[in-house]
Order: structure tokens, then sequence, then C-alpha cells
């Protein structure tokens, strides 16, 4: 039997919907299992319809994307969260200021007729079943998930940092050996630290570890390596909003 | 009454139409950007400019890469800093690995259904896989070149001011001129396959590009004007929609693949502009949907410009060091084309190095003015003549021509 499926996008950068499509091969190995019903990217059909999954991506910015989310969780048996605009809220989530403040310095108005709201992680409307942070999320994750779904097998979960997979992949300690900020020691792994291939810190897009970080010693070796506290507060935050705190 | 276009579908972000009727006759059409704000200029004020990049990518992620271009020229020419020849080429091979992955995955997976009358490239595939393999295939090794320039597919943060994270290896770059030409067939296949589509929306009044192919320092126009964007494009807000529209002298313009090779044939490489050459006249009429074909042109071009870039990198060798940055105050605009056109990233940072003023404009606001325009004529040429579902279809095929990418429009702010 053919399981349904259904993509929905929020608001966000479009790259959760593309990053299925850069699966390639493997897409049409999904195919095997998977019907899509929705998935406005990459389909012109539309078929208001029971799904057995579906998976949202983006965040809540606007009263469509809310009523959205309700129509995707009411119409689904499972809900995945994707990607951490959808899990976290993601950098548009973290733009500080009510919504017509913000509205009044970008469009020179505080009139609101396209009904935005200030940016929020579907996680904080609905219960979801997975949420598969990431920005964007590694697309294997994702590929596993939907493979375990089909087959019936709970998909596993991943609760350590970043630091593990750098250590796996032997790569120089960025923030020990150079004094490079990076906050992968908080960050939850995942990623297979990808940003410390290129020498560079992590920025923490996959959002904060969801146990067991220590905030506090992060921006206590910040502050030491001379980073202003605001510095360290914004870049805390630009994934997670106020979710880190020490 | 109205005919609303729900949610146009095949195109990245989220976006609608309403055509107005009036006495049996097409009397508006409003293109609405319902896509939520993202505020990005807002995000980056206050922020250190090293980070700023890294943040700027996030606008969008089919073209991640010209906004981390973008922003790192923007910045570099705050702050006076130029860097060598060989950092402008590895950042021009990426922008080129962004515009086979975008144009191979717009072409292939978003138009193609179209032309051979399906509603997507999974159902497309059972009896066109080929095709659809093929443009994957190309899409993959844009990829492939984002992934080593950038860091990876989407989001990656190597490209950085005065230079990169990790700078790639002699074997990486074997395989890009490599690759590049064995692939060359099939985009030269791709250009037979989209000159067969037909003339849909209005022409455009006015070009407008970046004066060098991929990047730049100033825009021009068809009318031979050489500017920066605020003297001749002026924006406006719309109450139906969060991305700003503009002008072009107070005239609709249009950004993107047909004005870029119109405007810089000459710049073309050998085999591309043999190819603009055969289909100079049809490209000449200015409908929007031969963006498509111009598109399938530079697919040839990127490849052919790839390999070139490539061996030249691999000849001469590179350093791989990057260019040390000291912040003082200063302002700079980073002109880019990204894949669908004219990007631009404003900037004016502080003493400290923190971002005092941003502004971005993304090719998708460029053309929302000419997007608009083009539905009402294809709508008025339309209605009445054929059946609703052909109507809407034929309506959303010319919006689709502009490979809009909504996302990334909705946070056009001047502050």
């Amino acid at each position: 039997m053919m399981l349904k499926l259904g993509v929905f996008e929020l608001t966000d950068c479009g790259g959760c919907a593309l990053n299925i499509l850069f699966l390639y091969e493997k897409l049409f190995d999904l195919l095997e299992f998977y019907e899509i019903k929705e998935f406005h990217m990459a389909s012109s059909i539309k078929e208001h319809d029971t799904l057995d999954v579906a998976i949202v991506t983006g965040s809540v910015s606007t009263q469509r994307d809310l009523n959205l989310l309700h129509y995707a969780r009411n119409h689904s048996k499972y809900l995945i969260a994707l990607g951490t605009c959808a899990t976290h809220g993601d950098v548009q989530a973290s733009v500080e200021g009510k919504i017509r403040e913000k509205l009044e310095k970008v469009y020179g108005t505080r009139a609101n007729p396209m009904k935005a709201l200030d940016s929020t992680p579907i996680v904080q409307h609905v219960a979801v079943d997975y949420a598969l942070p990431g920005c964007p999320y590694d697309k294997d994750e994702i590929y596993q998930v939907l493979m375990n779904l089909a087959k019936g097998v709970e998909p596993p979960t991943k609760d350590y940092p970043v630091c593990v997979e750098c250590k796996l992949n032997e790569y120089e300690c960025v923030l020990v050996k150079r004094g490079i900020p990076c906050l992968g020691p908080i960050t939850l792994g995942g990623c297979n630290a990808v940003c410390i291939k290129s020498q560079l810190g992590c920025i923490g897009c996959r959002g904060p570890l969801p146990k067991e970080a220590n905030p506090a010693s992060e921006f206590e070796i910040l502050k030491e390596l001379g980073y202003d506290e605001e510095y360290i507060r914004r870049k805390f935050k630009t994934f997670a909003r106020g979710e880190l705190r020490w | 009454m109205s005919i609303e276009i729900e949610a146009f579908t095949r195109v990245e972000g989220n976006g609608g139409a309403e055509i107005i009727i009036e006495n049996g006759e097409v009397k508006d059409v409003k293109v609405k950007i319902f896509e939520g704000p993202r505020f990005f200029e807002l995000l980056t004020l206050g922020r250190h400019y090293w980070d700023v990049p890294d943040l700027e990518a996030r606008i969008c992620a089919i073209c991640y890469l010209s906004h981390s271009v973008a922003s790192v020229l923007g910045i570099e020419r705050a702050f006076g800093v130029e860097v060598p020849e060989e950092i402008m080429l590895l950042r021009e091979l990426g922008l080129l690995g962004e515009l086979i992955e975008s144009h191979a995955l717009h072409l292939y997976l978003l138009v193609a259904p179209d032309l051979f009358g399906y509603a997507d490239a999974i159902r497309m595939a059972s009896k066109h896989g080929e095709i659809v393999k093929e443009g994957l295939t190309i899409k993959a090794f844009g990829n492939y070149i984002r992934e080593v320039i950038g860091g990876r597919e989407i989001h990656g943060i190597n490209v950085k001011p005065g230079g990169f994270g990790r700078y790639p290896t002699i074997e990486e770059l074997e395989r890009m001129e490599m690759q590049s030409e064995a692939l060359l067939k099939l985009a030269r296949r791709a250009v037979g396959i989209f000159a067969n589509q037909e003339y849909l929306g209005a022409k455009a009044e006015h070009y407008v590009a970046v004066n060098g192919y991929l990047y730049g320092d100033e825009l021009i126009a068809d009318d031979g004007e050489h500017f920066d964007y605020f003297k001749c494009i002026e924006e406006k807000t719309l109450p139906y929609s969060f991305a700003k529209q503009s002008r072009y002298k107070g005239e609709v313009f249009m950004v993107g693949a047909l004005p870029r090779v119109i405007l810089k044939y000459e710049m073309l490489t050998p085999m591309a502009r043999h190819l603009y050459e055969e289909y100079k006249e049809k490209l000449a009429q200015g409908y929007v949907s031969l963006n498509n074909l111009a598109q399938a042109i530079e697919l040839v071009y990127a490849l052919e410009r790839t390999k070139e870039i490539a061996r030249a990198l691999l000849d001469k060798g590179f350093e791989g060091e990057n260019v040390p940055i000291e912040p003082k105050e200063g302002e700079g605009i980073g002109y880019v084309e990204a894949p669908r056109g004219v990007l631009v990233h404003h900037y004016r940072i502080d003493e400290k190095g923190n971002i005092a003023y941003s502004n971005i404009i993304t090719p998708t606001a460029f053309n929302h003015a000419i997007m608009e325009l083009s539905l009402y004529e294809e709508a008025k040429k339309r209605y009445g003549s054929s059946d609703e579902m052909t109507f809407l279809q034929k309506l959303e095929e010319t919006v689709r021509a502009f490979d809009p990418c909504i996302s990334c429009s909705v946070h056009v702010v001047r502050l």
C-alpha cells in the first residue's frame, strides 16, 4: 500500500523543500513507498486527502501559515517538523521587535492587510511527531525517517553535539586551537560538522542540544576569548531565539 | 468578479494572483506575494560584518551563494579591500555552479512538465525519464561546485570577506573541468528543447543587468545607461503584497537570463555565443517566456566557463590565502547576477565593523512589476477564448518563466 505524503511550505527560504529534491535517485526510492499528494514547489497536483505523513517546513509568519499548519495537522497521521524554521523559528524568529514596528520599518506603514505575525516555530502551535532541525537539515536524515516510517520502524533521534562528529572527522578544534567562536559544543549534531570542515566555527544552525548543553560555560569561554556580551548573545539566539540561556 | 490563482505551483515560495474581470473583460491583475516577511535587513543591523554573509545566505536556498558573494562584495567595497584575481575566479566558479544548479532545476523539473504536458517531473519521468535524469545530472554537478566552493549544497558558510574558509583541492578542480566538458552535450540538447516554447507574457520596456557577466560594480540598461541602483530605480510598497515593485526611470523592466544574454552576448563563451547568434532574432522578440531559452543558452555558457576557470586555476596555481581585513567606517554595494537576475546588497558599516545600514533588492522584487504586466497581457489575450483550466495553466506558465523566487523577494527595506 502506498503511503500518502504532503509537503507544506510555510515561510522560509525554500531550502527544506528543495533539499528533498536534492535526494536525486533516493527520491525515486522513496516514491516506491510514497505517493505525493501536495508539494507545491515540485508539482501542480494538489489533492485534498487524508495524509499518512505531512512534512511541514518554515516558520509561522502569517495567518495563512497558521491555517495551513492546522490543515496539515488535522489531515495527517504523522507530522514531521522539518528544518530549523519549523523546529526553532530560525533566523526570522530572532529579529527583535513587534510585528507592527517591523512592518513600519520595512514597508513604511503599521497597517497589516496581509496578516503578518511575529515569526514562531511550528512546534509552538501544534503537536509534532518528529522534529528534524538543520538549516538546512541533513537530507539523509529525512530519507531515513521516511523509510523507517514506511517500514513501520520507529526512527531514531540524535542527542549529541556537533563536537562528536567533528572529533570523528579528526578536524582540528577551531575554538580551542584558533580562538574562532564555534557553537559546536552546544549545538545538536547531525550535520557531520560541515562548517568545521571549512575551518570555520559552527554557527548553531541545528539549534541547541536538547539536554546537557552548557551555554553558560560556552558564554564564559567566548568572553575570555575577547568577544563582547552582545555579540555572544546575538550569536546564541540567531537560530534558537531565546532558548539558550546562561 | 475575479478569478484567483490560489497559489502558484512549481515555483519557489508562496504567491498567487487575482485576475479582475469587469463587463466580460480583464481589467487588472494583482500578483500577491503572501510569503511571510523575513526582515533580513533588520536581522543584519548591528551584526559584525564577518557573520553577515552567513545570515544573508539564508534569504534563499536556490541561490544562497549569490547572496553570500553579493554580501561579501558589498562588505569588501565598504572597507576598500581588493582581493587577488584567483579569489574572484573561485567566487565566479561558485556563482557558475549556482547558475547550473538553479537553471537545471527550473528548466528540467519545473518548466519541462509544461512542454511535455505533465503536472510534474515525477510523472513526466515515466515516459521521458532520460530528460529528467539529464536534468538531475546537470543539477547535481552544479551542487557539487556549490558544495566545494560554498561549503555545502545549501547555506554553506565557506565564502567569507577576504577569501574562503577552505580552498578547493587540485582534484576537485580537475573533476569540475572534466565533468563540465562531459555535460556540455546535454546542455546543448536542452537549448533545442526550450527553443520551441510558445510566446507568453509581456515584453519589457527595459532590460537591466550587472555590468560583468555574473558580478560587477554597477548596473547597465538597454538604453546604454551605467548606474547605481538607487539612481534610476524606484521602489513602492503595495497593500496586497509583501514584495515591493520597482520601475526603471519610471518604466517596467526585466532582469534575468533574457536581459543578460541580450545585453552581454559579447561576453558569452564560444559555443554559447554561437547558440545566441542562432536564436538571436527569436530572443529579440522579447516575450518573457523566452527567458527559458536564454537560461538554456546560459547552461552552455556556465559549463564552458566553469571548464575555462578550472583550467586557468590549475595552470596558474593559487596561494589559498585570505586578504586580512581591518574594519573601518565605510559604505559598499555588491552587485551579483543571481540565476534569476540582478541582486543588490548595500551596506554601511561602522568603525567597529558592525552593520549600520542594510538594503537588499532581489531579482524577483525587481521583476514583480513585469510579472504583473505579463499576467495582465496574457489574461487579456486568452480570457473568453479558452476554457478556465487552460487559461489558468497558461497564466502559471507565464509566471514560471521568470523562475520566481518568492521567498527572496519579501524583505526589501530602505532604512
